[in-house]
């Protein structure tokens, strides 16, 4: 499972790294250095342009810090990849636990943009996989019908 | 475990063939503006009425990029040389599109006109949409998400799905209206047919706008002439001319853009009502959350 997770994070930066050139706010961050964490969803808003999604991350000291990130597609790409707003936020409830894959700000400060999204189980939410506003592929990456994500 | 290793390896093959190509085509990747199966359907060249979009996904929504012969994302690279006014302008404008100023990748291209190889991060930029504050005209029709053509007896309406816009053309036979007292977000806009052309002339555009979202200016006084030709059942052609000297030092001709149709019932929600999605950006969501929460702190801006 965790050799599958990994293929699915670098098929998935594949895509965004490409959609990432010369776009929006893809200047803001660096995808040339992801970064993945094991984090918590503190508060998602599926809204437009930019969907944006909020989680603690605790480190092995136990010191939490608070991370923000954009998703990519917008909800007219999210829709058209069968992610609304009611299953994005049943998917994304406070308190869920994520592993999430970010370009992260290349100013250093807790903030990313999301390249993919894993739930608990390892599935991908919203399917997640790249782009810049308004410039990633339609609701992001599909994910492999292996990775049980309803359809 | 084995079909699990098919799946990720079937992914992974696709994501890297979907990578290559997107650099390979320079960003001119998706579907091209004319379907074959419509080569022979029969068209109306003087009707414009119905759902036009840039957008090169086979929904033809949902921002992303052009169709493959549509056009970039940008008005043209052939710009004229600014006046002093207009360096000034340029100067002033800050965007995020393009690629990053002073990087290696942007020295690698002096082909492309310095206005597309001087992006910063948002939280640096001055790109007025930032704000949620209307295109105008210029950047709206580049812009590749769905327009929906109304056609009245004495207007035309492009409704834009991005920003949910409205834009009247009036066609009543009014002459395009010069010096207006008022400037505003899509300035007064006249059409008429010229042949086979449409010919839509726009003045008094408030010159908050950009031209693209390359950050280029214009003045209150430009003149922005548009000419649609329906060359197919499923496409129409734009060709546009922004004239003004206070700016620019000769008339700047764009790219020539294309849109190809979407027929009705394509754009559609998650429970499938059709019609154009609200695309607002509304400043709830946009200015008091994303650039506070996310934007800024992403560009190590604090205010």
């Amino acid at each position: 499972m965790r050799t599958f997770c990994f293929l699915l994070l670098i098929g998935g930066l594949l895509i965004s790294m490409s959609a990432f050139a010369h776009h929006g706010t893809g200047v803001s961050y660096d995808a040339s250095n992801p970064v993945t964490l094991k984090a918590t969803v503190t508060e998602f808003r599926y809204a437009n342009p930019h969907p944006q999604l909020y989680f603690d991350v605790t480190d092995e000291k136990g010191t939490v810090v608070h991370w923000s990130g954009e998703f990519y597609p917008n909800p007219a790409q999210l829709i058209q990849g069968g992610w609304g707003r009611k299953r994005s936020t049943d998917a994304l409830p406070f308190g869920a636990k994520i592993t999430i894959t970010l370009a992260p700000s290349r100013a250093g400060t807790p903030v990313g943009a999301i390249l993919t999204l894993l739930n608990e189980k390892g599935e991908v939410i919203m399917g997640v996989a790249g782009g810049g506003p308004g410039e990633a592929p339609r609701g992001g990456a599909p994910a492999p019908s292996g990775a049980g994500v309803p359809r | 475990m084995k079909a699990r290793w098919i799946h990720a390896g079937v992914f992974l093959y696709g994501s890297v063939l979907l990578s290559a190509a997107l650099f390979a085509q320079g960003g001119q990747r998706g579907i091209p503006a004319a379907d074959p199966k419509n080569a022979e359907k029969p068209f109306d060249k003087h009707d414009l009425s119905g759902f036009w979009t840039r957008n090169g996904s086979p929904g033809g929504y949902g921002g992303g990029g052009t169709c493959r012969d549509c056009g970039d994302r940008g008005f043209g690279n052939d710009v004229p040389s600014f006046t002093p006014l207009g360096q000034k302008m340029f100067d002033a404008n800050k965007p995020s599109y393009g690629r990053n100023l002073g990087t290696p990748d942007a020295a690698a291209h002096p082909e492309e006109h310095i206005g597309r190889r001087r992006a910063v991060p948002p939280a640096n930029g001055t790109d007025p949409y930032q704000y949620c504050n209307p295109m105008g005209p210029s950047r709206a029709l580049i812009y590749p998400d769905p327009v929906e053509f109304v056609v009245l007896p004495d207007r035309l309406y492009q409704h834009f799905e991005w920003g949910y816009g409205l834009r009247t053309i009036w066609t009543d036979g009014r002459k395009p209206l010069m010096d207006p007292d008022l400037p505003r977000w899509w300035g007064y806009s006249a059409g008429r047919w010229d042949g086979d052309t449409f010919v839509v002339t726009t003045t008094g555009v408030d010159e908050r706008t950009w031209v693209d979202h390359f950050g280029y200016p214009h003045s209150v006084d430009m003149v922005l002439e548009e000419r649609y030709r329906r060359t197919a059942y499923d496409v129409v052609e734009l060709d546009m001319t922004i004239t003004d000297p206070k700016i620019y030092s000769a008339p700047w001709k764009s790219q020539t853009k294309k849109f190809r149709k979407l027929e009705k019932g394509t754009i559609k929600s998650i429970e499938g009502w059709s019609g154009l999605l609200e695309d607002i950006c509304a400043p709830a969501d946009e200015v008091d959350q994303f650039n506070k929460r996310v934007r800024d702190p992403a560009g190590g801006v604090v205010r």
